[in-house]
């Protein structure tokens, strides 16, 4: 097992870093740990090295590219069981007032935009989020009623850092047995002590902490005590 | 009878070549007596009510179209792009990395990572490869995102501009021809042959005018794909194998009596009295696949 990092780890596994990696032609069972794997993004290109060599690796590309577009993370979350709440993509406002009343969560739906969402809690408000997360009706954007409140999470393979926060973790876990991407935030929403899985995020270096560390090592050892994933 | 929807934006209808030939997919289809619906993106919860999707808008991982062709990959749908088609034809660097290791023939090829970007591996390029080069973003389409640089100061220009989306970009060897030959594939099986021309003095197929947004087109020399040469369409074979069992448009070119390949595309342009000019079936091929 080979674990290429762009993150500090304290682990005694074998760690490379994703330049070293890129240009080895190593035969091995790889876990790829990156603070974000966005598509065209080295974390991404490190998952395509190993497929390529013919590794078994995780996260795969497809996984990758399923997790950070928004329609489509729902769609195999929903199948694999986690709550989730009706969504819309399309460029349309007329269309989301029509299925939806207020207030709303809008996610963009574009190449460029990967970061949060805007909250419209009226009808203005929800074409200023259109007109900017759509980049002027360009694109797609995704919207999803808010019945509660959004909050995220950071979620280091399928853990959360929460605590007997409804069923946070039993999501955080079941987005990674789905998707197996190691190191991602969560966009959550709590409605009446039920919580919803709404989008997902690449972390920042900065938002991840010492103690954040040691989660990602003690995984990782773990990982390597088992001999690999079954 | 099969309910077919074609994924297409507002701007697949811009271009009257291009609207005839969505049409032609309609009416060929209805012939044939399926459902043909064009379904736009504020269309995509109509989705499960169809029996196969037809991308014909531009597909990327991070478009709409990959949105809608996974969508329906996921509910079981018969899906021409499909989401794996779209991910290796839309990268780049994807593509080539599967080239070398299968050894199709292919143009020579290097790699520029993002954070070894200096100045010894520009020398060292210019050296391999000789001036001009072509830089490729990992997702140019339609001629867009490739460029050509003679010097240190417009590699870095050109490079700096790519890296802003990808991590990495392809340096390509440049080599120039008067055509590309574009062979249309359909399921491993050759569906039409062209010769994709140059502008005059130009060195790629679509050239972006000076100072405007919008593009010169080379011409469009069709033959039939029975006489087309026997290598030639191998060779696009060869390269489609190593990609999916879908519809491409392989880009090769010819130099010295050897065919090399520049790139296979998913969601391949066909344009009414160009792609179909010499065979007329490529509709109801499609169509037929897509009912299969």
């Amino acid at each position: 097992m080979l674990v290429v990092s762009n993150i500090g780890l304290r682990t005694n596994v074998h760690l490379v870093k994703p330049s070293k990696f890129l240009k080895s032609s190593v035969r091995d069972f790889i876990i790829n740990i990156n603070n974000d794997y966005r598509y065209m993004k080295t974390g991404y290109y490190v998952s395509l090295h190993a497929e390529i060599l013919g590794n078994r690796v995780i996260p795969s590309t497809e996984n990758i590219v399923d997790a950070y577009r928004l329609p489509i993370l729902l769609v195999r979350a929903s199948k694999a069981g986690v709550p989730t709440l009706p969504y819309l993509v399309t460029d349309s406002v007329k269309q989301i007032m029509a299925e939806f009343t207020f207030p709303l969560v809008i996610f963009a739906v574009n190449p460029f935009s990967f970061n949060g969402f805007k909250i419209a809690q009226n009808r203005s408000a929800l074409y200023r989020a259109v007109k900017s997360l759509s980049m002027n009706y360009r694109y797609a954007v995704c919207a999803q009623p808010l019945y509660g409140e959004m909050a995220n999470y950071k979620s280091f393979f399928g853990k959360c850092d929460v605590v007997d926060k409804e069923n946070v973790d039993e999501i955080s876990r079941k987005v990674y047995e789905t998707f197996n991407i190691p190191v991602c935030k969560l966009h959550i929403q709590h409605v009446g002590g039920e919580a919803y899985l709404c989008g997902f995020q690449a972390l920042e270096m900065e938002e991840i902490s010492p103690s954040d560390l040691n989660v990602i090592s003690s995984e990782i050892m773990e990982i390597s005590e088992k001999g690999g994933f079954d | 009878m099969t309910r077919i929807a074609c994924f297409v934006e507002k701007y697949n209808f811009s271009y009257s070549k291009e609207a005839e030939a969505l049409q032609n997919f309609k009416q060929t289809a209805e012939s044939m007596g399926h459902e043909f619906n064009f379904m736009f993106r504020n269309g995509l919860s109509e989705i499960p009510k169809y029996d196969a999707v037809f991308i014909r808008a531009t597909t990327d991982p991070l478009y709409t179209a990959y949105v809608v062709s996974k969508t329906a990959w996921e509910l079981g749908l018969k899906v021409i792009d499909d989401p794996e088609s779209i991910r290796v034809c839309a990268n780049k660097i994807h593509q080539y990395r599967l080239f070398e290791k299968f050894g199709v023939p292919h143009i020579p090829t290097l790699f520029l990572n993002k954070e070894e970007f200096h100045h010894k591996q520009i020398s060292e390029i210019f050296e391999l490869f000789g001036k001009p080069v072509v830089i490729k973003a990992p997702y140019t389409s339609f001629s867009k995102y490739v460029e050509k640089v003679a010097c240190e100061t417009s590699f870095r220009d050109v490079a700096k501009r790519f890296f802003r989306r990808s991590d990495f970009l392809v340096v390509q060897k440049f080599m120039p021809s008067r055509f590309d030959w574009r062979v249309g594939v359909l399921n491993n099986e050759v569906l039409y042959v062209c010769k994709y021309m140059m502008p005059k003095g130009k060195w790629k197929h679509g050239v972006k005018r000076r100072g405007k947004p919008s593009f010169v087109w080379g011409r469009t020399v069709s033959l039939k794909r029975d006489n087309a040469p026997q290598r030639l369409k191998e060779t696009a074979l060869k390269a489609c194998a190593v990609v999916g069992c879908g519809l491409y448009g392989v880009d090769i070119k010819e130099v010295n009596g050897a065919y090399v390949v520049v790139e296979v595309n998913d969601n391949p342009s066909i344009y009414r009295g160009y792609e179909d000019y010499r065979d007329k079936d490529i509709y109801e091929k499609i169509i037929s696949q897509l009912a299969e």
